[in-house]
């Protein structure tokens, strides 16, 4: 276990280094000049943008602009963004937002998901399976912004039952919509591997002995099927947290959530390179963390899986 | 509910705020107004906050909705010579937190936006005051921390030395140039803590320091000496998105909206006549890339004019809402000379065939670029289709950039080989704003047509020295007229501020843009 922890961590610092360089790099290469166009499409005087140039060190070369960025990034220091923002003090405002958002529709998807591919592996081959299937593809397969834009539309302004945009209600008023949204496109994974899992299940040797023993239908179910067909779902549930967590751009921008989805977006069409590091640096660590929690599942839950 | 105990808190201690603003049976007057993230409040660094700041902050002069000037803090701005003004202020105004608002309160503000190593981004809109230059040293640090141009005669009197003649300073003075407006003491202290909570001399003050993503809410100042406002609170409401905000107007969320490009084919269908549209100070163009040999002929760029059936394209695009241009500045400007552009700027496939075919034709494919995500696809895809249609090049494409940034690298490196996106939105009401931005060399328009001739700038300069604004009018009109002898660029658009409003809103009121303050609601 420890050789294996020590060997996570080493994999942890060079993907680090190197994603972040990559990402330095790329929007260092996107082409204008992000001062220029602070003021939007009525630029800043020459003298007043040159100095502003002058304060981030925009002049210097890239591989000069990297190193003092990630010199002070080592001793803990995010950096500021062109307006003298501090990216780690926006980046703390707009984090619960997203997490918020993500929990919420991860229970959307777990409930529903699970439940549904549940009835269909209980269900296999039955016109209920078949309907769980074309359903969650339906929905999947329209694009997230027709989707958000009807559900607007009509359970904000139609209907008037639920507020369309930003968080001024909390949660969970505020986040209904956008959760359920962005839930709906992890729904069709998750419903068909358990549907899959829970049929295969269903069908080994082992569940065929607890019936023969006379297990109830409730125990047989509820523990040993759930348990033995909840491996694969269960990685891909933390996988899909990890992705959840990385700011859903779409919806948030849609649902003008403040989260870290909206910041990135923002931050990458005004190229403020140090915030768009900043963000990718946080979500490296919560991809990490979610990938070593899903090996860290999978032992516990498999015993015959092992780490050494 | 913590802003509502907040607000009643406040409420308390300022017993007198809150008295005769709330007779037992008036309600408070709140509306909420669609903004993008202001960033900073800072009058000497805000690029999009004016309307924020135009209602904590008043400015010397005030524009109306036809451009005319009237004096706002300023009791009088007067010149004999267009080079030393004189400006007198009204008596017994305050800021927010009692502070009197002085001679000094402007002539340390101005200094201070002008010193180039603040690098606040107004501060280009000084630039013709005496003493900005050593302010604003080409290396170094200056030796100068004040502008010499600036001279304080009393309490209320001071007085301001231009470079160059210009008889347009007291419109240059007007409510959307915030890099003109006064700051209190607390002001110097800590700018970025003032950024965040400016203490203001307008109608309005802040009840609490802006935060980022959180809707803003400023409150009535009862102190104020100017014309009272008839709303008692306006709370700013952040998006980024301003589509989002349209269905959130849509829905009754929030009250006011500046509908975007995207809205507008669509408003007034789903708004009917709570769609507002006012006249506005941007004029778009068909920007044409003069350094490529194929626009070099004036027929050329004649016959692009003539190609474009604008009213069309309007209707189409935006409803009709857009007027097609016939002048070279917009009509909000006063003196605007609507119709001189003549038949240049009406639709004629055959002339404008016949003109292209006398220049030799057009050789190649010709490439429209824009910037992208602001809303404009659609229009430039209309251009295109008409360019491809009536004039007979049968290779017209238009293709957006990436951004703002990418377009502007791209236009002033001269990297463009077809027609391209340009447009000025001025900041105040004269052709004097226009003109200068899009036809002199330190205009500052970077997106628009590059023809700078120094014939057309000495027009300018002339009529920059008048002080009587029918003779400067006159001059303005006459550079018009020398530019259209050149054509560089056809004009495409007045473009029009429109504003869609929840059922709340009765009524808006038309200054040189939206006077947010003077909204009323349905009773």
């Amino acid at each position: 276990m420890l050789r294996f922890t020590l060997r996570r961590l080493a994999e942890l610092a060079l993907v680090f280094l190197g994603v972040t360089f990559a990402i330095y790099a790329a929007v260092f290469a996107l082409p204008g000049d992000p001062i220029a166009s602070l003021g939007g499409d009525r630029p800043l005087a020459p003298d007043v943008a040159e100095r502003i140039r002058a304060v981030y060190h925009l002049n210097d070369p890239l591989w000069s602009q990297y190193l003092r960025y990630l010199g002070r990034l080592l001793t803990g220091d995010l950096g500021t963004d062109f307006h003298g923002r501090s990216v780690a003090e926006r980046l703390a405002t707009r984090w619960p937002v997203t997490i918020r958002l993500a929990l919420t529709a991860w229970v959307i998807q777990v409930v529903v998901g699970v439940g549904l591919g549940l009835l269909a592996g209980l269900r296999k081959n039955t016109w209920i399976d078949r309907s769980v299937l074309v359903l969650t593809i339906l929905i999947a397969s329209v694009p997230v912004f027709v989707l958000a834009a009807t559900a607007q539309l009509v359970f904000g302004v139609r209907l008037a039952l639920l507020p369309i945009a930003g968080i001024s209600d909390g949660w969970p008023l505020s986040y209904l919509l956008p959760a359920t949204t962005l839930a709906v496109y992890g729904l069709a994974a998750v419903a068909r591997l358990t549907r899959g899992s829970v049929a295969e299940t269903m069908g080994s040797d082992h569940v065929r002995a607890l019936w023969a023993r006379g297990l109830s239908r409730r125990r047989v179910i509820g523990i040993h099927v759930l348990r033995n067909s909840s491996i694969p779902v269960l990685t891909f549930l933390a996988v899909d947290l990890g992705f959840l967590l990385g700011g859903a751009v779409v919806t948030e921008g849609i649902f003008n959530l403040p989260g870290v989805g909206q910041l990135l977006f923002q931050s990458i069409r005004s190229h403020e390179g140090p915030t768009v590091v900043g963000i990718a640096t946080a979500l490296i660590i919560v991809f990490l963390l979610s990938s070593a929690l899903v090996d860290l599942l999978n032992s516990l839950l498999d015993p015959r899986i092992r780490h050494d | 509910m913590k802003r509502a105990l907040g607000a009643a808190l406040s409420c308390l201690l300022v017993l007198s705020s809150c008295a005769p603003n709330q007779p037992a049976d008036e309600p408070r007057k709140a509306i909420s107004y669609a903004v993008e993230e202001p960033i900073t409040l800072h009058p000497g660094r805000q690029t999009i906050a004016f309307a924020q700041d135009m209602v904590l902050f008043s400015g010397l002069t005030f524009a109306g909705k036809d451009g005319a000037i009237t004096f706002r803090n300023a009791e009088s701005v007067t010149s004999t010579d267009a080079v030393r003004w004189t400006i007198k202020l009204r008596p017994r105004w305050t800021f927010h937190n009692g502070e009197p608002v002085t001679a000094k309160s402007y002539v340390k503000a101005w200094s201070a936006v002008a010193y180039g190593p603040n690098a606040w981004e107004n501060s280009g809109q000084l630039a013709n005051i005496a003493g900005y230059d050593a302010l604003n040293p080409a290396n170094g640090k200056p030796a100068a921390t004040e502008l010499s141009g600036l001279k304080i005669v009393d309490d209320l009197t001071f007085t301001v030395t231009l470079k160059s003649p210009d008889g347009q300073f007291p419109a240059q003075l007007s409510q959307a140039q915030t890099g003109f407006y006064p700051l209190p003491e607390a002001a110097y202290a800590d700018p970025a803590a003032f950024a965040k909570n400016p203490i203001g001399n307008g109608p309005f003050r802040m009840t609490q320091p802006y935060r980022e993503t959180e809707p803003m809410t400023v409150d009535r100042y009862d102190g104020y000496q100017g014309p009272q406002p008839s709303v008692d609170e306006i709370t700013f409401k952040p998006y980024t998105d301003m589509n989002t905000a349209y269905t959130d107007v849509q829905a009754g969320a929030t009250d006011i909206l500046y509908v975007p490009n995207s809205r507008m084919g669509q408003v007034k269908k789903d708004f009917g006549d709570r769609a507002h549209v006012f006249q506005g100070l941007a004029i778009s163009y068909l920007g044409l890339p003069l350094w490529d040999k194929r626009y070099q002929d004036i027929r050329v760029r004649q016959a692009i004019s003539l190609a474009i059936d604008r009213e069309a394209v309007s209707k189409a695009i935006f409803d009709g809402i857009w007027e097609p241009a016939t002048a070279l500045t917009p009509p909000a400007q006063p003196g605007t000379p609507r119709g001189l552009c003549g038949d240049l700027c009406t639709f004629d496939p055959v002339r404008a065939r016949k003109l292209l075919a006398e220049a030799g034709g057009f050789s190649g494919t010709m490439e429209i670029r824009f910037p992208g995500g602001f809303g404009r696809d659609d229009l430039f895809n209309a251009y295109a289709n008409q360019l491809r249609q009536n004039l007979g090049i049968k290779d017209v494409t238009a293709k957006p950039t990436a951004d703002f940034p990418e377009f502007f690298e791209l236009r002033t490196g001269a990297k463009l080989s077809g027609p391209y996106f340009a447009r000025w939105g001025a900041l105040y009401a004269s052709q004097q704003n226009t003109l200068r931005a899009i036809y002199t060399r330190t205009g500052g328009c970077s997106n628009c047509v590059p023809d700078h001739d120094p014939a057309i700038a000495q027009l300018i300069a002339k009529a920059d020295a008048q002080v009587d604004p029918q003779r400067a009018i006159a001059g303005y009109v006459d550079v018009q007229k020398a530019i259209l002898k050149r054509f560089p660029a056809p004009p495409m658009f007045f473009e029009k501020n429109v504003f869609a409003t929840s059922e709340r809103i009765a009524s808006l009121d038309e200054g040189a843009g939206l006077t947010l303050e003077n909204t009323t609601l349905v009773r």
